[in-house]
């Protein structure tokens, strides 16, 4: 029990965090609002055209709501941990009685929790505005934890991105690669059923699709894939866990040879 | 008597900080909607007065005021109150003309360009202080030899040691003949050795070009080396202005006595003598000279037996810093 | 004779500023590489839904292509010669300002043209491109289209030093002026006619991605005279707004504390 205790902790700070950055969260939630105006006013101008997509255009607003909200409520602390490295403060991090990828992992998971019901609230009130019209409260009720369950594990993918600075100088150009992958083989903006039929493969072999198009997808077609989503979620949170803990364990041998 | 070349008086400057309410998560919430802000006061109606080619320590513990009262004399900062002028310009008004005759080292925090050798930042300066082409080769071979740089120009910031970083930074500020020159904790971080070739060469370059130092330091050996006046502050206020001579014989009539002696063990049942430690042949005596007078201590030792050698110092500044904060503090309470 | 000595500063601190990004020369390519990666990557979306509806409220996909263009170039340039402006909310907060404001140069140019990103060498690369790719640029209109860039660089730099400005006002302010900025990039990529009513007003105003991008847009397809005055008013405007907020920013700063280098 007690070094569950630990971890509570560290999540709590991170909450207390999140907390105290206001602007920050206001900013975030005001992106969002003005990003889901962009797309309803795209959506409706296609779909004046009466041209063929796979869905209604209020369905795609939604579907944008809840991709954006996975995306936006996942804290992404790769270029944080960037820092800790570069400055050798993870160094502190070591001879403390706390398995550091852990803790962070909880620091993210206390973030996550504040930042994804403030900006919940937006992405459904603005939804709503824009398309006046509100999905299926079976789907809804399926998008909240998986949801959260996906940005858990973008956040924990980043965490990997960001132990990687031990061997690369300057990983940013990973992380905008990343970063597009997600945008793109994550299905942000569109489904991924209007790509070309090669992307869709290629998606699929990745962790992206289900993190973002995966949760949204419930809103478009039902719960047709809650058990194929929820295996693929588990699958991805725990391999990327255990490459979070390689990575960090490859580190720490990095930094006692070299001291830093 | 110069002119003076620093004037201030009834300088005040306050800031605004955020405070916590109590905990609890309604007060959480409460601080996480509208947070609570107050007024700090940072520097209360500072007033004194520094004139050409002074070395002057500005000394204080955190928070004093110190780095806030340079920070308004550059012009950085708008005071809230006083009047101030520098070289004869306001310099919150005047910032870029009086920019031109005085230069600054922030310990913390660097002008050089990190990633460049430190010839381009000195080359990127001469045409921020407009020097010709010839007067500032001229200067900088100057800077180089007084400085000894010659070896360190050609590598890049980042792989300088700090005490090379440092001596570049501060022949850096010196480029365009300050007639002031600002410095907040320049030896921060500094080895003994780095520390000490550093106040050699900003005592030197002061003796030498008259530039007027004004530093601020937590370190002692600084303001001793190198300064000749000390300007106290506590809480925002100007508590001891004076020679650091008289700073030292005011707070602290102690002088250091060191005694090697053929006994083993010497006896002092003085007044105002405190024995500060002792080994076989050694003693070290803290000697209140106003109650007893180092020769009737030098002379007591003497009648135990021989001495083989005594040095008589006076107290370290550490020291008298300490005791004056310390005579602040009780007189405040009372 | 001081608009000289202004000008051999600027040249001064460019010539200093492509010497430090391009120090580390593999991480410099390697930037501008997947920058311009990154915007090829990003336009795929218009690829997509565009392969599948043709146009758009009479836009094709060539007229989005020539916007993403100069709101890259446009940005690119911006980063890669004042590249400083992206970074003006941390200087207020960590007190890097504090040097430049004490040696007697303009602190705002100083701050702005103290750095200067590798990606947005990149961007640029990507922008010009982009501009070409869609068909509107010929060899013709060229001094046309760099005006209508450098535009939408001066737009753009006048927008950061409004956002990092908030610095002085909200501490700890830089990822809330990034995100108000990417709120503004965002809108510059979008087609102008998705937007109607009060939105295409905060387009010109609060959100001013019309300066940015859709008026330097409109004036390489070719809009007349009226449009070009719009554009450089406009622009003119923005920068004389954000110098004020600048400076009132400056009166009441209250000094930044934290380590900090140049470069």
């Amino acid at each position: 029990m007690k070094p569950f205790r630990k971890y509570w902790a560290f999540a709590r700070v991170a909450c207390g965090e999140a907390r105290s950055h206001r602007g920050e969260l206001y900013a975030r939630g005001l992106f969002f609002a003005l990003i889901l105006a962009v797309f309803a006013a795209l959506w409706r101008a296609v779909g004046e055209a009466g041209l063929p997509l796979a869905a209604r255009p209020e369905r795609l607003v939604w579907y944008l709501a809840v991709t954006e909200w996975v995306l936006l409520s996942a804290p992404l602390r790769h270029l944080e941990i960037q820092e800790d490295v570069r400055r050798g403060d993870v160094a502190c991090q070591l001879c403390r009685p706390v398995a550091y990828p852990r803790a962070l992992l909880a620091q993210c998971l206390g973030m996550l929790v504040v930042r994804a019901s403030f900006l919940g609230v937006v992405a459904f009130s603005a939804a709503a505005l824009y398309t006046r019209e509100l999905p299926a409260w079976s789907a809804l009720v399926l998008v909240v934890p998986f949801g959260l369950l996906a940005a858990l594990v973008l956040a924990e993918l980043y965490l990997i991105l960001g132990l990687v600075a031990f061997w690369l100088r300057d990983a940013t150009p990973l992380y905008w690669v990343c970063g597009k992958l997600t945008f793109i083989l994550g299905g942000l903006m569109l489904p991924l059923e209007l790509y070309p039929r090669w992307l869709q493969v290629l998606a699929a072999c990745t962790p992206f699709p289900s993190l973002l198009a995966g949760p949204a997808g419930f809103l478009l077609h039902g719960a047709t894939h809650v058990g194929a989503l929820a295996l693929h979620l588990v699958f991805w949170a725990l391999a990327l866990f255990g490459i979070l803990e390689f990575v960090f364990w490859r580190a720490t041998r990095v930094l006692q040879l070299s001291g830093g | 008597m110069n002119a003076p070349v620093i004037e201030l008086s009834g300088l005040t400057k306050t800031f605004r900080a955020r405070r916590a309410r109590s905990s609890g998560t309604f007060a959480r919430l409460k601080d996480f909607v509208a947070p609570i802000t107050e007024h700090v006061l940072a520097v209360d109606r500072v007033s004194f007065e520094i004139t050409a080619g002074e070395r002057v320590a500005f000394i204080g513990p955190n928070g004093a005021g110190k780095s806030t009262t340079l920070k308004v004399l550059s012009g950085i900062l708008h005071p809230d109150a006083g009047h101030v002028s520098v070289l004869g310009f306001v310099p919150w008004q005047q910032r870029q003309a009086l920019g031109y005759r005085i230069g600054t080292v922030f310990g913390q925090r660097s002008q050089l360009w990190h990633h460049l050798p430190a010839r381009d930042t000195f080359e990127l300066l001469g045409s921020v202080y407009e020097l010709p082409r010839a007067q500032h080769r001229e200067r900088l071979q100057a800077l180089t030899r007084a400085f000894d740089l010659g070896p360190l120009l050609d590598k890049p910031v980042s792989q300088l040691s700090l005490g090379e970083r440092m001596r570049a930074e501060v022949a850096a500020s010196l480029l365009h003949r300050p007639q002031i020159l600002f410095l907040d904790e320049p030896s921060i971080g500094l080895d003994v050795a780095a520390k000490s070739v550093l106040r050699d060469l900003l005592q030197r370059q002061s003796e030498q070009e008259g530039t007027t130092l004004l530093l601020t330091s937590h370190d002692t050996g600084d303001i001793e080396r190198v300064c000749q006046r000390a300007i106290v502050v506590h809480g925002g206020r100007v508590v001891w202005d004076g020679s650091l001579q008289q700073l030292r014989r005011n707070y602290l009539g102690e002088k250091r006595v060191r005694l090697w002696s053929e006994r083993e063990h010497l006896r002092f049942a003085l007044p105002g003598v405190r024995v500060l430690s002792e080994s076989p042949h050694f003693t070290q005596l803290a000697v209140q000279v106003n109650v007893t007078a180092v020769g009737a201590v030098v002379e007591h030792a003497l009648r135990q037996g021989a001495l083989s050698d005594l040095t008589i110092e006076d107290a370290p500044l550490d020291e008298v810093i300490e005791a004056f904060y310390r005579d602040t503090r009780t007189r405040q309470a009372s | 004779m001081k608009t000289l000595a202004i000008a051999r500063f600027c040249w001064a601190l460019f010539r200093t500023n492509l010497r430090s990004v391009t120090a580390l020369r593999g991480s410099f390519l390697l930037s501008m590489t997947f920058m311009a990666l990154n915007n090829t990557t990003f336009f795929v979306f218009w690829w997509l839904l565009f392969g599948r509806i043709g146009s758009l409220r009479g836009w094709h996909v060539q007229d989005v292509e020539l916007l993403f263009g100069i709101s890259a170039a446009g940005f690119g340039l911006m980063q890669a010669t004042l590249g400083g402006a992206m970074h003006l909310a941390r200087f207020v907060d960590d007190g890097s300002l504090e040097p430049m404001m004490v040696q007697p140069k303009p602190t705002l140019l100083y701050a702005l043209g103290c750095r200067s990103q590798a990606s947005g060498f990149g961007d640029m690369a990507s922008g010009f491109v982009f501009m070409i790719l869609s068909g509107y640029v010929s060899w013709s209109d060229a001094p046309r289209a760099l005006l209508c860039v450098l535009v939408s660089c001066v737009a753009f730099t006048a927008v950061c030093v409004a956002l990092g400005s908030l610095a002085f006002w909200i501490k700890k302010s830089e990822t809330l002026s990034r995100q108000l900025l990417d709120i503004v990039i965002t809108f510059s990529l979008y087609p102008e006619p998705l937007f109607d009513g009060g939105l295409k007003l905060l387009l010109f105003t609060l959100v001013p991605a019309g300066f940015v991008s859709y008026l330097p847009a409109e004036v390489v397809r070719g809009a007349g005279p009226v449009a070009l005055c719009l554009m450089l008013g406009g622009c003119a405007l923005l920068c004389a707004a954000s110098l004020r907020v600048f400076r009132a920013g400056l009166r009441r700063y209250a000094g930044g504390s934290r380590f900090g280098v140049f470069g």
